[in-house]
């Protein structure tokens, strides 16, 4: 008796076990069903009712988005770039003039070292009391010769050549009655003192800056279209190809839109994947390029600076080509469905 | 209701007529076969009643609605509610015997989880239950048929319109697709089907529509059976 009530308790608990088995693996079988349908569903979500993926014109059109996207960047890059430059030049020399005392005067004549040397140190004195001015410099014989050295080379005696007296002036911000006032003091101190402003030269340069910003944004503008006329051209070609499968769609009672989103989800597909790898090789040539520019060690062309919102802008050339693409094959695939019945 | 009225159509302005002052009507629920002598303009027809071609004269007016004036998103929600199975079958030679299946339900929005099982039942009733991940060049031509007729009837349809298709099936399967579509028939929904095959004409006994030569004949009412009324 004792034996069989044992041997029954044994068999219960082989069964719970056996049971409770079975309740795990049926559970961890069920979740492994909803899992894979979950996977199965997103990858179906990813299915085209038209054949559009994997052919010769898509792998045409993402490297021709690829191309175009990296031509972007360069041509972005130069305006960002050319904005930096232009910046630097006019902060540089905001505020700033030069005062020269000439070794030969208007009519022809040479003064004297000592008279140079005389009109310079009463320009400075004047200046440094001055209410316009913030600070002034008289520049010394070794900084002259440094200027003029790309002229006249490092191995002249400078002993033996009249040298310009010249004074670097910091002024504060002035209106151009105050500053007409600064240059008559400044005349009246020395007859033979010439005021450069650098405006002339500055407004020339700022000038073709201007003209090559816009070339680039030009070339930019023209990029967009030769890739919003390809896109339409690759989606023209899509249709033609897919004629009978979009007539079967429209005759299942497919709307439009229903077709038209077929094409914009491959084609936007395709313009991100180009436009991602071609900004990231044009943002890698563009960050070699800053890298190799700072040893250049020229203050006239500073580095090729791109800057935070430049870098923002670059960034955004993916979506751009995306926009382009969704409204371009948009219109497109709509023109031609709108000729069919 | 579907109505004919004065129907002339030709594929070019300076071609022939291929059809010639087509009338008729089908009333809701009713079941024709559609006759004629290869060439007498069976296929255009068709077209014309799935709204693939405008006719160049004549009214044509489908459940109600004008085709003519109708505005084109019209057009498509009339289209939904028709179920064509081609001659030449048209399956997406990509999409897998399901997702060919599936399609009519997918174009109006159903839930995937509702396409599953709706598809999943079909197949099983047509007999490729286990053939549904397969493309279309792995299936015979019966197997192609039948998937056509699956996608053409999955939707449930108010009016089906098929080119002869028993054409490739043998008999048995033949029958029971014939069966499928009274079955259908006697739920409301409008059939129409173009067939050379006289012994299927005669054993289901519904009137026909005999095209001649472009021109239509409206086959003795004597003959039409009972209509049933519109159950959707």
């Amino acid at each position: 008796m004792v034996q069989s009530a044992k041997k029954i308790k044994e068999n219960n608990r082989k069964r719970f076990a056996m049971f409770s088995k079975n309740k795990i693996l049926k559970t961890i079988n069920m979740h492994t069903n909803n899992i894979k349908e979950k996977f199965a569903n997103i990858i179906d979500s990813k299915r085209y009712d038209l054949p559009l993926d994997n052919s010769e014109d898509t792998r045409f059109l993402i490297t021709l988005i690829t191309l175009m996207s990296f031509l972007a960047v360069l041509a972005l890059s130069g305006v960002f770039a050319l904005n930096s430059m232009t910046n630097k030049w006019s902060s540089g020399l905001e505020n700033k003039i030069t005062i020269e005392i000439s070794v030969e005067t208007k009519d022809g004549h040479i003064l004297s070292q000592d008279t140079i040397l005389k009109e310079t140190k009463d320009l400075y004195e004047m200046l440094s009391s001055h209410k316009s001015v913030r600070s002034v410099e008289i520049l010394g014989s070794e900084e002259i010769q440094e200027l003029i050295s790309p002229w006249i080379g490092n191995d002249l005696d400078l002993a033996n050549i009249p040298l310009p007296g010249l004074i670097a002036v910091e002024i504060k911000n002035l209106d151009d009655d105050d500053f007409h006032i600064l240059k008559k003091d400044i005349q009246k101190t020395s007859k033979h003192a010439n005021i450069e402003t650098h405006e002339q030269w500055l407004a020339d340069l700022i000038n073709f800056t201007k003209t090559l910003k816009t070339l680039s944004l030009l070339i930019a503008l023209l990029i967009g279209s030769i890739t919003t006329i390809a896109i339409a051209s690759a989606v023209r070609t899509r249709l033609a190809i897919h004629h009978d499968e979009v007539e079967l769609l429209h005759y299942m009672g497919a709307t439009d839109d229903y077709i038209i989103r077929q094409f914009q989800r491959h084609t936007i597909i395709l313009a991100l994947k180009g436009a991602i790898i071609g900004t990231v090789i044009g943002m890698s040539v563009i960050y070699s390029l800053t890298f190799f520019s700072r040893g250049s060690g020229s203050e006239l062309m500073p580095v090729i600076y791109i800057g935070i919102s430049g870098v923002f802008i670059l960034l955004f050339i993916p979506v751009i080509a995306a926009i382009i693409t969704a409204i371009t094959s948009h219109i497109t695939v709509l023109r031609s469905l709108a000729k069919m019945p | 209701m579907i109505k004919f009225e004065n129907i002339y159509f030709r594929y070019d302005e300076d071609g022939e007529d291929i059809l010639r002052d087509v009338n008729f009507t089908l009333e809701p629920g009713s079941y024709h076969f559609l006759t004629g002598p290869s060439g007498a303009g069976k296929t255009s027809l068709a077209t014309l009643m799935y709204m693939g071609n405008i006719p160049t004269q004549g009214n044509i007016t489908m459940f109600g609605k004008d085709v003519k004036s109708a505005k084109r998103n019209d057009l498509f929600s009339l289209r939904q509610r028709i179920g064509v199975v081609f001659q030449d079958f048209r399956l997406l030679s990509h999409l897998s015997t399901f997702d060919n299946v599936a399609l009519p339900l997918r174009i109006v929005g159903r839930p995937e989880d509702e396409i599953k099982s709706h598809v999943d039942e079909l197949l099983d009733w047509v007999g490729l239950g286990k053939h549904k991940k397969h493309l279309p060049k792995k299936l015979s031509g019966g197997q192609q048929q039948r998937v056509a007729i699956a996608r053409a009837v999955i939707g449930r349809p108010k009016l089906l319109l098929a080119d002869e298709p028993t054409g490739n099936l043998d008999d048995e399967i033949g029958f029971r697709l014939m069966g499928l579509f009274e079955q259908l028939n006697r739920m409301g929904t409008t059939i129409v089907i173009a067939t050379h095959n006289q012994q299927i004409i005669e054993q289901f006994g519904h009137p026909c529509l005999t095209l001649d030569n472009g021109s239509i004949s409206q086959e003795d009412k004597r003959k039409q059976q009972k209509k049933i009324r519109h159950v959707f």
